[in-house]
């Protein structure tokens, strides 16, 4: 079996060209860590009202595509689509280099990260945040479990590979609900929230394994059978089909309720309400469905890649929506009334992310790269030529 | 030595298979923090009626007491209480001006989401923050539903005529009204209620709710109050008259 697998060589200008690339934005992200570090958040433009920034975008955004990312794995493993056996080692340790360049962002974000390991040493299991370590570093742990009887132990791969499903499941519900067990918030509260990350999760990270796969495969001089990419096409339409129901669901929801309507109303018509309708509806949902269904673009490998980067630039703009949305939206502490004071209660923040915080969140992005580039290189993640099962013939627009 | 790829994968795997596993070791409950005394339950009551809204002599008695740093960004300014201006939106009733703290709930959402128990609450009610064990996550500020911390996001010193009794909080954790512990544990009032009584016009009760002879305890039994966000099921302990 191993034969079938073999790393990229890994020589070639461009390899150590992309290799300087994400090694230069690291440093860079590190150096933006420690300016923050060093003069405190004050160099953000974050407020007291706005407290998660962009960072966080950036951070849940590769935490969540890291749970899809096993998408292929788990179809192969839990849901018998053999075809994409081939993609299971990719598919695991890409999962890894994402939560790693999360994470890395996450802790770096801290107000003290140098306290990060009293995370692990004090610890309040009422928090959504305490239940995510053990969710995070129990995700690398299947993950590192699942390749290893990839590798070595095929008769446990069922068993590995359920595991790391189910898993999977449980650390997006646990992303999701850092918000949605969030009373105080009517922006976040809501028992639906974990499931749209899940659902944000399936496409996002369906779409970054395909753009990878279409540009490692290509970029290496590999072959790979275009059924294959129509058949991940057909799983990128279904997650973001599922997403926008689920958006739909919820915003229904929200404007037929008399008491979260104004949440709703300003979600839709509100200061961001580009980043919802822009970012999350048109090129999150709307424009991937369009390309993928129109026969001309929903059938080429281009058409195809484009709406895999439209379907994960729209899931950036749903985490950075929930993020700025949610606490930009005031308060209401005292419904019926107006209020105003010293400390801008009544007033919808304002926030526009600083350079620093971009460069750290790139930072983070740059880590998942580097870990991919190294990955592919040392290790035997991929096949020599992805193959499609004959007489297979996914659906086509 | 040389290592093959696989098991620089299950090196890899163990690692993160300890950091998974190392807090597990420490699954004891922490230590009781402090002393307090437990049978008591302090509380504020605030007189709607009685507050001014020109009269800010609560907010101010709390930066002086407390060291609350102001570093002129109104979006970054540090409030331990703030005073709020109600204007009712039917125009029905009249505009109202009172102030709003931390509500050192019964049931604080603040420390349910805190990481660390570096939010907690003290045997008498009274919620603190551990400026010691504070990540700076930042997540009670997204749970509180008061708007009632504050993130320091500039460094900070000890003011000129500073109170020396209370230390100021480093940059990069969060900080918020403790009901000025360090006098009440001395049996003395919160800063801001005596100022309210010495410049103010007495709007500010504060006691123990336990004690049934106590004014506070009184004064809520006797006339109709409400607290802030009752629907979230907190139990705040600053409750509002004439609201």
């Amino acid at each position: 079996m191993i034969d079938n697998y073999r790393a990229i060589e890994g020589n070639s200008s461009s390899y150590f060209s992309l290799l300087a690339l994400f090694g230069t934005f690291v440093a860079i992200g590190a150096g933006a860590f420690f300016y923050i570090e060093h003069n405190g958040h004050g160099v953000t433009n974050m407020t007291n009202q706005v407290v998660w920034g962009l960072p966080h975008v950036f951070a849940i955004s590769l935490l969540v595509m890291a749970s899809g990312a096993l998408n292929l794995a788990s179809m192969a493993t839990v849901f018998g689509a053999k075809h994409y056996k081939q993609f299971r080692r990719f598919s695991a340790f890409l999962a890894i280099a994402l939560l790693a360049g999360g994470l890395a962002v996450l802790v770096l974000d801290l107000g003290r990260p140098d306290r990060m390991l009293l995370t692990m040493i004090h610890m309040n299991f009422k928090s959504m945040f305490t239940w995510n370590v053990f969710l995070y570093s129990g995700f690398i742990v299947m993950c590192f479990l699942y390749l290893w009887t990839m590798m070595q132990h095929e008769r446990f791969v069922k068993l590995a590979g359920s595991a790391a499903f189910g898993f999977r499941l449980i650390l997006t519900t646990g992303t999701g609900s850092i918000f949605g067990v969030i009373a105080a918030r009517d922006m976040f509260h809501s028992a639906i929230t974990a499931p749209t990350f899940i659902a944000v999760s399936l496409s996002a990270g369906t779409a970054l394994s395909l753009i990878l796969l279409v540009v490692t495969f290509r970029s290496t001089g590999r072959e790979m059978d275009i059924k294959l990419v129509h058949g991940l096409r057909n799983m990128l339409v279904f997650f973001t089909l599922l997403v926008a129901y689920l958006i739909v669901v919820e915003k229904f929801t929200s404007l037929y309720a008399p008491n979260t309507d104004d949440v709703a109303h300003y979600v839709l018509g509100g200061a961001h309400k580009m980043l919802y309708w822009g970012g999350v509806v048109v090129i999150g949902v709307l424009l991937p469905l369009l390309v993928l269904f129109m026969p001309a673009s929903g059938n080429s490998v281009g058409g195809i890649v484009f709406a895999s980067i439209c379907s994960i630039a729209g899931e950036m703009a749903f985490i950075a929506h929930v993020l700025f949305a949610g606490q930009a939206y005031p308060f209401d502490m005292f419904p019926g009334y107006e209020i105003t004071s010293v400390f801008l209660d009544g007033s919808v923040g304002v926030y526009w992310p600083s350079l620093v915080e971009l460069l750290l969140g790139l930072g983070g992005m740059a880590i998942t790269g580097l870990i991919y580039i190294l990955g592919i290189k040392f290790f035997r993640l991929l096949p020599k030529k992805a193959v499609a099962p004959e007489g297979w013939a996914p659906w086509s627009p | 030595m040389t290592m093959d790829r696989r098991s620089v994968l299950g090196l890899g795997g163990a690692a993160a298979a300890g950091v998974m596993l190392a807090p597990g070791l420490h699954l004891i409950a922490a230590p009781n923090k402090t002393e307090a005394d437990g049978n008591k339950r302090w509380a504020m009551l605030i007189d709607v009626n009685k507050c001014a809204s020109d009269c800010t002599a609560c907010t101010s008695a709390c930066r002086t007491e407390n060291n609350v740093p102001m570093f002129g960004d109104p979006t970054r300014d540090i409030h331990w209480i703030r005073k709020v201006e109600l204007k009712d939106k039917s125009g029905r009733r009249p505009s109202v001006s009172l102030p709003v703290l931390c509500n050192h709930c019964e049931e604080p959402p603040c420390v349910h989401v805190c990481p660390t128990e570096a939010s907690f609450v003290r045997k008498d009610g009274i919620v603190l923050v551990d400026k010691h064990r504070c990540i700076g996550c930042r997540y009670c500020m997204i749970a509180c539903p008061y708007k009632a911390r504050s993130l320091v996001y500039h460094k900070t010193k000890l003011p000129e005529g500073g109170n020396p009794d209370v230390p100021i909080r480093g940059s990069g954790v969060v900080e918020k009204c403790t009901f000025c512990v360090h006098r009440v544990d001395d049996g003395k009032l919160p800063a801001c209620v005596e100022a309210c009584n010495r410049e103010g016009h007495g709007a500010m009760l504060f006691g123990d709710l336990n004690d049934p002879e106590s004014e506070i305890a009184k004064r809520i039994k006797s006339v109709p109050t409400t607290t802030v966000r009752k629907d979230l099921g907190l139990e705040p302990h600053v409750h509002y008259q004439g609201l």
